[in-house]
C-alpha cells in the first residue's frame, strides 16, 4: 500500500527528513546506536542467534568444575547459578510486569520450606523428587497469586508495601511456627534439618564427595537454569509477554487495548513466585536445612542489585548481574581480594570519570604524592600512626602509602567514615579544577577508610557496597549494563 | 437499530457536571465528529464509552446490549477501540510490538502453550505478525522498514499518532474512537489524516467517532457532527447546520474557527 | 480491667511513635509521590544520635544538665541530625531521579535504606544501646506517675505520649497555618501547577524532608528512652510506620496519626490478649482488609487519574 495523498508522497520516508520533528526523531535514533568499531562488533554479534549464545554460555559454565577442583569455588559457582535463577524470576515481575515485588525472596523461602516439609524427617514425609519439585512450584505460584489478589487494583506503591510486609510476615511465621496451635510446624529459629537430597535417576545426589563439594547439584542447577531461561524467553516473545510489557509501559492503555491488566499482573506475580519457589527446592536440598533468616531483606537487596545492575527487562542482563554480584560478594569477604577490588574500582572509576587522560594523570599523580606526604607526616609526628603496617605483598605496599595505626581510637571510624561521605558528596557538586583539588584528599580518605574501617568488618562493608551500587546505578545508569534504554514521558 | 447508543448518560466530578444527560446514536459505518470548546467533555465521553469511567446515570448500548459496568478490556473485545489525545503508546516497545500487543483480545495461546511453542501457538504468532504488518502498511512507508524494530519513543510526533491508530485497529474493532488524530500535525499531515480516516472506513468497514478541533478536517470527513458544550449536546446534524448554529458559534466565541467556516 | 488500662497505655505509647514515623512517610509521599523506604533507617539513626548526645552530656548516671533539659536536648539533637540526614538523602539520592521512571527513586530508596543500616552497623556494631533512663533522678521517671485504678502510668510514658502529640499539633499548625505549609499542600496537590504559580518546588521538597526526618528523629528518641535500640530496628519500624500511613490514607496528616494509633492498639491488644508472637499477623490482616475494602485508607481521597 502506498500513501494516498500528493503531500505525503513528496515526503520520502527514508530519505533526508523534511520537517523538524522528523529530523529530531532520527537524530535520537542515531544516537542510540554506538558508532565506529563498537557498532560493527555489535552488529556482528547480533547475527548470532540467542540460543547459540545460551548453549555457549551453558557449555562455558559447565567447564567450571572441570577447571576448578576447589570445593569452595564449586560451591560459589552453584550459589551463583541459584542467584541467576532468582534474578530470572524477579525479572519477570520487575523487568516485564513493572511491579515492585519486595516480598520476592519470601517465595524463595516458601519454596525451600515447602520442599523441607515434603521431603524430610520433620513429618516423615518423603515425596519423590520428581513429585515434590512440581508440587513446590505450584505452591509457590498459588501463594504468589493469593498475595497478589488484594493488591490487584493497586499501583506499584501499594503492592510494594503489601509484599514487603509479606516478607516480614514470612519471617514471623517461620520463626514462631514452632508453637503454632500447640504444634511445631516450622522448627522456629532453629529451622528444619535433615532435609532429603534430590533423588534423580535412581540416585540420591550427594553434596559431598570424598569431602569435596560434589558437582551433581551444580549441573542440576544449570539444567534448571537452561529450562527456565528458555521457557521464560518463549513466554516473553508471546502474546502474554507482550501484554506484560505493555502493562509495565502503560496499564491504562493496555487495558483499553483489550488486555486484562489485573489478571496479567497476577500472572506475572505468580510466575516470578514460581521460579523463586523452584530455586528454593534446590537450596533446601543442597543445604539439607533451612532457617528463616536466610530469606530476608539482605537477600532481597542482593537479588535486586543483580537485576538492576544487569538491566531489568533483559534476560542476559540479569544473568550477567548475578554473575558479577555473586562472586563479588564472595571476594569481598576476603581482605586480600577485597583490597585489590577496591583499588581496581577506584582507579577504574576515576579513569572512566576523567574522560581526558591528562586529568586522569594529574589526579593519579597528585593522589599518590599526597598519600606519601601524609604518610611521612604522620610518621614524623607519631610513629604509632603507621604502626599497623604489614610486611610485603600488595597489602604491604599499600601500607607504605595509607596511614594505618595498629590501634584505632574509637572516634576515628565514625569521623573518617562520615567525613568520607561528606567529601564524596561535595566532590560531586564541584566542577572543573576545584573538583580535581577536592578529589585528591577524598580518594586518599577513601583508601584510609577502606583499609582501617571497612576491611576490619567485611560483613557490613560488603552490604554497604551493594547499597552504593544500587544508588549509583539508579542515578548514573538506570538501565543497567545490558538493559534497553528506557524513557518515560509522564 | 443504531450500533452504538447512549441514553441520558451523565457524569460529574465532584460538583462539576462534565457530561450531562447525553443522548447519542451512531449508525453502522458512519463517521461522526464530536466538536466543542476545550473542557466540553469530549474526551470524557470517550472515556465513558470505553469503560474507563462509569456513567452515574444513563445507559450505553452496543448493538442493543448494555456495556455499562464492563471492564475496559471487555469493552475492547466487544469491538470498541480508541486512540488517546495525550498519546499513550508503549514507548519502550518496538513499533511492531505495539501493534502486536493489541491483538491480545482476539488471540488464544496461553502461557504454557507459549512456553512449549506448540505448532498452534506458532501459527497464531505468524498471524499476529501478519496482522501487524497489514495495519502498519496502511500508513504507507511511514511505519515500515527499519522503523518496525525501533522503539516507539524514537518516532516523531505525527508517526506516534499514526501508530496509535494502527494499534487501535489491531484489536479488530467495529467502532473506532479517535481523539484529536490531527492534533500537533502540520497542514500537509493534517490533510493526509483527513483522507486516511475516510480510507479507514472504506478498507476496514469501521464505524468512526472522531474528536477534532480542526474544522477543515471535520468538514472533510463527517457524515454528522455533534457539538458539546459543558457536557451538554448543543447541536447535531450536518457540518453546515452545526457550524452555523447560533449556540455553537456562541460556545466558540473568541475562537473564530467556527465563525469563519 | 487493670490489664486493659495497661495495654491501652502501651498502645498509646507505641501508637504515637508509629504515628510520628507515619507522618514522615505521608508528608514525603504527599509532595514527591515517593515511598521513602529509607525513612525507617532515619528513625534508627535518630535513636543513635540521641544516645550519642546523651553520652556527651554525661550519660544518665551523671548528667551535667537537669533531667528535663537532658530530654529536650537529646530530642532536639536527634531532630536536627535527622533533618540534615534527610536533606542530604533527598539532595543526592532522590533529586537526580525526580524525572526518572517511577520505579527508579523507589529502588534508590531501597539502596539508601540498606546503606544506612549497614553503615551504622559498621561504625557502631550490632550491640543494643540502652539509654538507662531508670538511672535519672533515682528512677523517678518510672516510679512516679499518674494512677488509673490500680495501674500507675509512669511519668516517662506520659512524657513520651504528650511529646508526640505536641509535635503532631505543631506539624498540623505548620502545614495548615503557614505560608510554607500552604505551598506544601499546593505542591502535593499538583506539582506542576504549583511551580507555575511561582512556588519554589525544590525548597518545598527540602522543607518536607526536614519536617518528616525531624519527626522520625524525635520518634527515634521517644522510642529509645524506653527500649534499647539497635542498628536493625529501622526495617521493622519503617514497615510499621509505612503501613500506618497507608491504613490512614497516604498523603493525609490526620490519617497518619489515626493509622499509627490503630497499629499501636492492634499490636498491644493482640500481644496482651492473644499472644506476643502473632501481632504482625494481625497488623498484616488489617492492611489486607484495607487494601480490599478501602484502598484509599481511612482518610485518604480516592485517586482519580485524568486520562
Ligand atoms: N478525572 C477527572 N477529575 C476531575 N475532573 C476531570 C477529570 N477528567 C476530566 N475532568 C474535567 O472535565 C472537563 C472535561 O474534560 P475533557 O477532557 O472531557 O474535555 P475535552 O472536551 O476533551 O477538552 P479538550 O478539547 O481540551 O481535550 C474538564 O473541565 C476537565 O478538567
Ligand atoms: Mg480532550
Amino acid at each position: 500500500m502506498t500513501d494516498s495523498t500528493p503531500h505525503s508522497s513528496s515526503i520520502p520516508a527514508s530519505g533526508p527528513a523534511v520537517g523538524q520533528d522528523e529530523w529530531v526523531a532520527r537524530h535520537a535514533a542515531r544516537r542510540l546506536m554506538p558508532v565506529g568499531p563498537l557498532r560493527t562488533v555489535e552488529e556482528r554479534l547480533r547475527i548470532v542467534p540467542w540460543w547459540a549464545w545460551l548453549v555457549l554460555f551453558i557449555a562455558a559454565m559447565s567447564l567450571l568444575p572441570v577447571v576448578e577442583s576447589s570445593g569452595y569455588v564449586r560451591r560459589v559457582g552453584f550459589d551463583t547459578v541459584l542467584y541467576m535463577l532468582l534474578a530470572l524470576g524477579l525479572n519477570v515481575v520487575v523487568g516485564w510486569g513493572g511491579l515492585l515485588d519486595l516480598g520476592y525472596v519470601a517465595f524463595y523461602g516458601v519454596g525451600a520450606y515447602a520442599y523441607a516439609l515434603l521431603d524430610s524427617d520433620k513429618f516423615g514425609v518423603h515425596l519423590p523428587t520428581l513429585v515434590a519439585v512440581p508440587v513446590v512450584v505450584v505452591i509457590g505460584a498459588v501463594v504468589g497469586f493469593l498475595l497478589g489478589l488484594p493488591s490487584r487494583r493497586l499501583t506499584g506503591d501499594y503492592l510494594a508495601i503489601v509484599t514487603l510486609f509479606f516478607l516480614q510476615l514470612f519471617q514471623t511465621v517461620m520463626t514462631n511456627g514452632d508453637s503454632a496451635f500447640g504444634h511445631n510446624l516450622t522448627g522456629g529459629p532453629n529451622g528444619i534439618l535433615r532435609i532429603d537430597p534430590l533423588h534423580l535417576f535412581g540416585h540420591d545426589l550427594t553434596v559431598q564427595h570424598q569431602g569435596v563439594f560434589a558437582v551433581s547439584y551444580f549441573y542440576v542447577a544449570l539444567g534448571f537454569f537452561a529450562v527456565v531461561f528458555v521457557a521464560l524467553r518463549f513466554v516473553n516473545s508471546s502474546r502474554t509477554g507482550r501484554a506484560w510489557r505493555s502493562l509495565r509501559e502503560d496499564p491504562l492503555a493496555a487495558e483499553a487495548m483489550g488486555m486484562p491488566v489485573n489478571w496479567l499482573k497476577l500472572m506475572s506475580f505468580s510466575f516470578g513466585a514460581a521460579v523463586a519457589a523452584l530455586t528454593g527446592t534446590l537450596f533446601a536440598a543442597l543445604n539439607a536445612s533451612v532457617f528463616p533468616l536466610t530469606f530476608y531483606f539482605v537477600l532481597l537487596i542482593t537479588v535486586y542489585t543483580m537485576v538492576i545492575l544487569g538491566g531489568s527487562g533483559s534476560q542476559p542482563g540479569v544473568v550477567a548481574g548475578a554473575l558479577i554480584i555473586s562472586p563479588l560478594l564472595e571476594m569481598l569477604r576476603d581482605p586480600g581480594k577485597s583490597r585489590i577490588i577496591f583499588f581496581a574500582v577506584l582507579i577504574g572509576g576515576v579513569g572512566l570519570a576523567a574522560r581526558r587522560s591528562r586529568t586522569l594523570g594529574v589526579a593519579a599523580a597528585a593522589t599518590i604524592a599526597f598519600g606519601f606526604a601524609v604518610h611521612e607526616l604522620a610518621r614524623a609526628i607519631d610513629a604509632s600512626w603507621v604502626s599497623g603496617e604489614k610486611a610485603g605483598g600488595f597489602a604491604g605496599a599499600v601500607d607504605h602509602w595509607v596511614v594505618h595505626p595498629a590501634q584505632l581510637a574509637s572516634w576515628i571510624p565514625p569521623v573518617s567514615y562520615i567525613g568520607l561521605i561528606a567529601a564524596t558528596l561535595l566532590v560531586t557538586t564541584l566542577h572543573g579544577r576545584l573538583r580535581l583539588v577536592a578529589l585528591v584528599p577524598t580518594l586518599y580518605l577513601s583508601a584510609f577508610v577502606w583499609e582501617n574501617v571497612m576491611l576490619a568488618k567485611p560483613e557490613p562493608a560488603r552490604y554497604i557496597v551493594l547499597g552504593l551500587i544500587l544508588i549509583a546505578l539508579m542515578i548514573l545508569r538506570p538501565n543497567g549494563l545490558l538493559g534497553e534504554r528506557r524513557v518515560e514521558i509522564v | 437499530m443504531a450500533l452504538l447508543e447512549l441514553q441520558g448518560v451523565s457524569l460529574a466530578f465532584g460538583g462539576l457536571k462534565v457530561v450531562h444527560d447525553l443522548d447519542l446514536q451512531v449508525e453502522e459505518r458512519e463517521i461522526v465528529s464530536v466538536i466543542g470548546p476545550n473542557g466540553a467533555g469530549k474526551t470524557t465521553l470517550f472515556n465513558l464509552i470505553t469503560g474507563i469511567y462509569r456513567p452515574q446515570a444513563g445507559d450505553i448500548m452496543l448493538d442493543g446490549a448494555s456495556i455499562v459496568g464492563l471492564e475496559p478490556h471487555q469493552i475492547s473485545r466487544r469491538g470498541i477501540s480508541r486512540t488517546f489525545q495525550t498519546l499513550r503508546l508503549f514507548l519502550n516497545m518496538s513499533v511492531k510490538e505495539n501493534v502486536m500487543a493489541a491483538a491480545y483480545g482476539h488471540t488464544r495461546a496461553g502461557i504454557f502453550r507459549s512456553m512449549l511453542r506448540t505448532p498452534g501457538m506458532r501459527r497464531e504468532e505468524r498471524e499476529i505478525e501478519a496482522l501487524a504488518h497489514e495495519r502498519l502498511a496502511f500508513f504507507g512507508e511511514r511505519l515500515m522498514g527499519y522503523r518496525w524494530d525501533q522503539p516507539a519513543f524514537s518516532l516523531s510526533y505525527a508517526n506516534r499518532r499514526r501508530l496509535e491508530i494502527a494499534r487501535a485497529t489491531a484489536t479488530n474493532p467495529r467502532i473506532l474512537l479517535l481523539d484529536e488524530p490531527a492534533a500537533g500535525m502540520n497542514p500537509a499531515e493534517t490533510h493526509e489524516i483527513t483522507e486516511l480516516i475516510a480510507k479507514l472506513r472504506e478498507d476496514g468497514g469501521y464505524t468512526i467517532l472522531v474528536i477534532e478541533h480542526d474544522m477543515h478536517v471535520v468538514e472533510g470527513i463527517s457524515d454528522r457532527v455533534v457539538a458539546l458544550d459543558h457536557g451538554i449536546k448543543i447541536a447535531e446534524g450536518s457540518f453546515e447546520s452545526v457550524a452555523t448554529n447560533e449556540k455553537v458559534v456562541e460556545a466558540y466565541l473568541g475562537l473564530n474557527t467556527a465563525a469563519t467556516k | 480491667m487493670d490489664q486493659f488500662t495497661q495495654l491501652t497505655v502501651d498502645a498509646l505509647t507505641l501508637g504515637s511513635v508509629y504515628a510520628l514515623i507515619a507522618l514522615g512517610y505521608t508528608l514525603i509521599y504527599g509532595v514527591l509521590k515517593l515511598l521513602n523506604f529509607a525513612h525507617g533507617d532515619v528513625f534508627m539513626v535518630g535513636s543513635f544520635i540521641g544516645f550519642g548526645v546523651l553520652q556527651l552530656l554525661g550519660g544518665t548516671d551523671n548528667p551535667v544538665v537537669p533531667v528535663w533539659a537532658l530530654l529536650v536536648i537529646i530530642t532536639f539533637a536527634a531532630m536536627a541530625g535527622c533533618a540534615t540526614l534527610g536533606v542530604v538523602i533527598e539532595r543526592f539520592a532522590y533529586r537526580p531521579l525526580r524525572d526518572a521512571p517511577r520505579i527508579a527513586p523507589l529502588i534508590s530508596a531501597l539502596g539508601v535504606s540498606f546503606f544506612l543500616a549497614n553503615s551504622m552497623q559498621l561504625l557502631f556494631g550490632a550491640d543494643p544501646r540502652n539509654y538507662n533512663t531508670f538511672d535519672l533522678s533515682n528512677g523517678a521517671l518510672y516510679l512516679r506517675g499518674i494512677d488509673i485504678g490500680n495501674v500507675r502510668v509512669p511519668l516517662l510514658r506520659i512524657i513520651t505520649i504528650v511529646a508526640a502529640f505536641v509535635l503532631m499539633v505543631l506539624l498540623w499548625f505548620l502545614v495548615n497555618r503557614t505560608r510554607t505549609g500552604k505551598a506544601m499542600r499546593a505542591t502535593s496537590f499538583d506539582r506542576e501547577a504549583a511551580a507555575m504559580m511561582g512556588i519554589d518546588i525544590d525548597r518545598v521538597i527540602v522543607f518536607t524532608f526536614v519536617l518528616g526526618s525531624a519527626l522520625a528523629g524525635a520518634a527515634g528518641v521517644l522510642f529509645a528512652v524506653r527500649v534499647p535500640t539497635t542498628v536493625s530496628i529501622g526495617f521493622v519500624a519503617g514497615l510499621k510506620g509505612f503501613t500506618a500511613a497507608v491504613i490512614g490514607g497516604i498523603g493525609s496528616i490526620p490519617g497518619a496519626m489515626a493509622g499509627g494509633l490503630i497499629l499501636g492498639f492492634a499490636e498491644s491488644y493482640t500481644q496482651g490478649y492473644v499472644s506476643t508472637k502473632w501481632s504482625d499477623l494481625v497488623v498484616f490482616s488489617i492492611l489486607i482488609a484495607f487494601m480490599i475494602f478501602r484502598p484509599q485508607g481511612l482518610l485518604g481521597r480516592p485517586d482519580i487519574s485524568k486520562v
